[in-house]
């Protein structure tokens, strides 16, 4: 064995050539095939990571994935007719709430896409990612892969090599788009890696919310989800970017996002984990313009032996800025989850705001939580704090619950349902709210069905 | 004769934990309709007596039984007692953040009838039970105690009552922590509920103090000490305690 075999790993159907092919096939310009094979040298030489870095103590990637056992999503031809769509991807899409445009991804390929008029004549754009670059391919260079490149590790890196179809959600200076923009990822195939890839651009002072929902049906074999998500605010823009994560049993999902607020920008994330086997979710927020701010929501239940890890970065690189973070989440059964979460504050981001608060609620005895809360400041007049909980149904609740006739699983939904009001509240779309609420409360019922 | 609603028959409980006795031979009977007031000192049991009817896990029964319409409920969990009728208004009701006092009457409401209320009805009949109690509807629409004073949160027991409506309505220190004030409404509250229902309703109040029974006015009086019942009677005894004090309910008891 040669040393260069001792680092490149078994990258499986994750080829040089199928680079190269996917490239020449979209007929990318240069520059697109150029960040493509720069993103697979990257992911080549970075090895699968062990636990001894401390971001993946607690999420052995190594034991939990297996690229060599996974093949490329295949293409899908374009759908006219809703009833082309699988029925349950069908199911998900009627539920959503009212939307000003909607686009779905079904393996490789995104099948369909609509935008509202009045949005259409306002110049926002809202196309698969593959449609933008040849469309709009100043637009898409100058923002792609900037901060969710390779330069992010080595899944970012092999999803800039080789993500398909896309979403791209472009919102003009001073327009405010009302309704949600929705964006369904499914995939079909077992053991298929879906390498989805989101980029929002909100121009000055514009205003937009985008849902992005992954899902899938089980699948009896380890399948793969590769995602990577960046979001662009400029001054004083608003964006509101829920991604909700619905996969099947079998899927390992991966996932770098990387939010951008410029200055007096506004953005909220809401990170809801609902089903995968596994899923690593690292989302970075770098306020990097006075006067930006993040709401950083998440809410994650995790049962059977789901295990759900979320990475964070709230990076104060400017003054004036502020973010604060509130993930909370469920543990049943043997369900396992991550939190680690920092708080960066950089020598020059003095008057930053900066809070982070990680709660969660254990509801079995084999269930576990492993929180890490750290703050690293070097700047001197900042407001910054963190906090960890874990607690438990508390057996008073539980009785006080029953004493009125209700159920030991409906006492623990509705605990659970009260207990994440506290992250739904924040957001301000009632429309999206009430969807994820109906997420969480169907998550819960399958649970009680199966019990 | 007719069968009595409950009876408990030399009923012995310890606490789960540390085997620590607390009940040691209670008898009762409740006939359907009765209101039957508990009075004793801090540490008779008579709390204890209240949670062990309801179910609560912390106490074992070591001996003895609990009928309910002539059926043992021992083994039944918290949940089927409730559902067949056994409402426990708390000393200490717990607070559930984020679930709205609305969402869980209806949540109880939907596991009592095993079927999903319409939600219009449900609407109707909380408004009406509210406006019964002289509650603002907005107060449903807080999370259960979140944040209460101690009189809302035994308000809220009372509607909690009126709502589901049971036959056996045991009242645990319903009483204790309120002003004269609160005092007047909660009690004011069990009484509407006790007449709308009339025979259909027995009440289990039980108290350390004779005011309530101001407010209320009992059928029979038991006095428990020691884990025991060692006095029934009417009204007048309530009196002659509140007179006399627990010191004269223990000499007798020895005599």
């Amino acid at each position: 064995m040669t040393d260069s075999a001792d680092v490149l790993e078994d990258v499986g159907a994750f080829t040089a050539d199928q680079v190269e092919i996917l490239s020449t096939q979209r007929v990318e310009p240069e520059w697109l095939r150029t960040q493509r094979k720069e993103g697979y040298r990257v992911f080549a030489e970075t090895p699968m990571p062990d636990t001894r870095p401390e971001e993946w103590r607690y999420t052995p990637i190594r034991e939990l994935l297996d690229l060599g056992s996974l093949r490329l999503s295949g293409e899908r031809p374009a759908i006219t007719d809703a009833d082309q769509l699988p029925a349950e991807l069908s199911r998900l899409i009627g539920a959503g709430g009212e939307s000003a445009g909607q686009i779905v991804q079904v393996g490789a390929s995104v099948v369909q896409r609509e935008l509202s008029e009045e949005p259409t004549s306002q110049g926002v754009i809202f196309t698969s990612l593959e449609q933008a670059v040849r469309e709009h391919p100043e637009l898409v260079q100058r923002h792609l892969a900037t901060a969710a490149g390779p330069g992010e590790g080595k899944f970012a890196a092999q999803n800039t090599a080789f993500w398909t179809g896309g979403t791209f959600l472009y919102v003009p200076a001073h327009v405010r788009v009302a309704l949600p923009i929705r964006s369904f990822r499914w995939i079909d195939e077992v053991s298929s890696s879906l390498f989805g890839r989101t980029l929002v651009v909100a121009e000055e002072f514009a205003e937009v919310a985008l849902v992005d929902e992954l899902a899938s049906g089980d699948f009896h074999a380890p399948t793969y989800s590769n995602g990577a998500t960046e979001i662009v605010a400029g001054e004083g823009a608003k964006v509101t970017y829920v991604a909700l994560q619905r996969f099947g049993r079998g899927v390992r999902h991966l996932t770098t996002d990387r939010l951008v607020p410029g200055r007096d920008a506004q953005i909220t994330t809401v990170y809801v984990a609902l089903g995968s086997d596994v899923t690593r979710a690292d989302i970075q927020c770098s306020l990097q313009a006075p006067g930006a701010h993040a709401d950083m929501l998440g809410l994650y239940i995790a049962e059977g032996t789901q295990h759900l890890d979320h990475e964070t970065l709230q990076d104060h690189i400017a003054p004036h800025a502020s973010s604060n973070l509130l993930f909370k989440g469920a543990l049943m059964d043997k369900g396992r989850s991550v939190f680690r979460g920092l708080i960066r504050v950089h020598p020059k981001a003095q008057r930053t705001n900066a809070y982070q608060t990680n709660r969660n609620l254990i509801l079995s005895p084999g269930a576990r939580a492993d929180s890490l809360p750290n703050l690293e400041i070097a700047a001197d007049d900042v407001r910054c704090s963190h906090a960890a909980t874990a607690g438990q149904l508390d057996e008073e609740e539980l009785f006080y619950l029953q004493s009125r006739g209700i159920r030991y699983i409906e006492a623990m939904r509705l605990v659970i349902s009260g207990f994440f009001g506290e992250v739904l509240e924040q957001l301000e779309l009632d429309g999206v709210r009430q969807e994820l609420i109906r997420a969480i409360e169907a998550k819960l019922y399958a649970t009680r069905q199966e019990r | 004769m007719a069968e009595p609603l409950v009876k408990i028959v030399d009923l012995h409980a310890e606490v789960a934990e540390d085997g620590t006795e607390i009940l040691r031979g209670v008898n009762l009977e409740v006939k359907e309709g009765e209101i039957h007031a508990i009075m004793g000192p801090n540490g008779s049991g008579k709390s204890t007596l209240a949670k062990v009817i309801s179910g609560h896990p912390a106490y074992e029964v070591t001996e003895g039984d609990v009928l309910f319409r002539g059926e043992s409920i021992l083994d039944m969990e918290p949940d089927d007692r409730a559902r067949a009728g056994i409402f426990l208004a708390f000393q200490y009701p717990v607070e559930i953040p984020g679930v709205s006092i609305a969402n869980f009457l209806r949540t109880s409401l939907n596991s009592h009838r095993d079927e999903d209320i319409d939600i219009f009805d449900f609407q109707d009949l909380l408004i009406s039970k509210m406006e019964m109690l002289g509650m603002d509807p907005a107060f449903a629409e807080r999370s259960v105690n979140d944040g209460f004073s101690g009189g809302e949160k035994k308000r809220n027991e009372i509607l909690q009552l009126a709502m589901l409506e049971p036959t056996l309505a045991v009242m645990d220190e319903t009483d204790s922590g309120l002003d004269i004030d609160a005092l007047k409404i909660v009690s004011a509250g069990i009484n509407q509920v006790k007449q709308e229902h009339q025979n259909d309703m027995s009440v289990l109040l039980i108290t350390h103090y004779q005011r309530m029974l101001n407010y209320i006015t009992p059928d029979f009086v038991h006095v428990m000490l020691a884990g025991r019942v060692v006095r029934s009677g009417g009204p007048e005894l309530a009196l002659a305690l509140e007179e006399k004090g627990y010191e004269w309910a223990k000499e007798l008891s020895l005599a």
